[in-house]
């Protein structure tokens, strides 16, 4: 196989330009902006009173202090903004709809806000106990909960669960994110709890 | 003895000073609460500007870490404050949305700074990659363009060296 002249210029050529193209690749890379991959998203979560998923407080009584680590994780690519609304239930009231990306229609009883920057995470310690608990027959009756040190009210009612044997609530955290145009909190779709029988 | 007008002038009064009391109270109730109602909504929108003054310096290319640490200062306070306002405790809603703010403030402040800081540095930067990359761009240019005419040189020169073979046809 014989080159001609003109084939070696056509490789100094394509040469010359990859060439100009590295030599000007420093101007080029504030000029060009490629999309930033993967996924972005956050992560909520509780720990037990030992900062392990573990011993979280199940059966509770009225009067006694109980604790768990609440932590979230933001890799949405920037600093972020962060609420979370802690909600009470019992087993029939309305939990978060991660299908249509809806939070529950309870009202929150207390609230926790948190900046993180993108890969960092932030945890706070969330102490709660039952001020009022009475129980009729089947039925029992919380009014009163104080989450870290602040008393709130609540009037929630469970009924005897005889599947389970016990008397059920759900204390859940839901994550809402700031929207800069909205100017307000938006719920993220995330959300995480506990299931607590109350035994008096 | 108390004659009868003077009895009924005395519970007059008496019912006078209840009512003032009660309708003052409760003036002065409301207006605590529409105050910490108002010093809440200004801690809210301090908190958010300076957020909004953090991820633009953020985006400059900043580092504001430093900042973030003291936004959620600034968010627990708030927090805080909301839960004392439902409890109705205005007084203490009060006290921690004015530090939120006073932070949100300062935060917003040095977000700028940072942002403008940082925009200038980008600026210098890109102004020196173009210088680099237009000398590198001539240089690589010069080079090729003498690559081409040495290489074209010693190409025809070989070429002239070389003897022409007779072949059969």
């Amino acid at each position: 196989m014989t080159f001609r002249f003109q084939d070696y210029r056509t490789l100094f050529l394509g040469a010359s330009l990859i060439s100009v193209l590295l030599a000007a690749s420093p101007v080029l890379s504030t000029v060009v902006s490629f999309p930033r991959g993967g996924e972005r998203f956050s992560e909520l979560w509780l720990l037990g009173p030992n900062h392990m998923a573990e011993d979280y407080p199940f059966n509770v009584r009225v009067g006694e202090n109980y604790s768990v680590y609440l932590g979230l994780s933001n890799h949405m690519g920037e600093a972020m903004y962060y609420a979370v609304y802690v909600k009470f239930r019992n087993q029939s009231q309305p939990l978060p709809n991660s299908t249509l990306s809806q939070p529950s229609s309870l009202s929150s009883l207390y609230e926790l806000r948190a900046f993180a920057a993108d890969g960092g995470t932030w945890e706070k310690l969330v102490t709660f106990s039952f001020l009022e608990f009475s129980r009729f027959g089947n039925s029992s009756f919380v009014k009163g909960l104080v989450i870290n040190d602040q008393v709130v009210h609540v009037d929630s009612s469970a009924v005897w669960d005889v599947e389970h044997v016990g008397l059920y609530y759900q204390l859940f955290f839901e994550l809402w994110l700031y929207d800069v145009p909205l100017q307000g909190f938006v719920f993220h779709n995330r959300f995480v709890g506990i299931w607590i029988n109350m035994t008096g | 003895m108390l004659s009868a007008t003077k009895l009924r002038f005395f519970y007059a009064m008496v019912l006078f000073f209840v009512l003032s009391w009660v309708l003052m109270s409760s003036v002065f109730a409301s207006s605590n609460r529409e105050l910490a109602f108002y010093s809440i909504s200004e801690a809210e929108q301090s908190v958010a500007l300076a957020y909004d003054a953090v991820l633009n310096a953020e985006r400059a290319g900043a580092n504001v870490s430093g900042l973030l640490v003291r936004l959620n200062d600034a968010a627990g306070l708030l927090s805080e404050a909301r839960m004392a306002f439902e409890a109705g405790n205005f007084d203490e809603s009060v006290r921690l949305s004015r530090l939120s703010s006073g932070i949100g403030g300062q935060v917003w402040d040095e977000a700028e700074t940072l942002r403008v800081e940082a925009s200038d540095a980008a600026a210098d930067r890109v102004w020196l990659f173009f210088a680099e990359s237009v000398l590198a761009v001539a240089f690589v240019l010069f080079a090729s363009f003498a690559g081409y005419l040495y290489f074209k040189r010693w190409y025809y020169r070989r070429l002239l060296k070389m003897r022409p073979r007779v072949g059969q046809v």
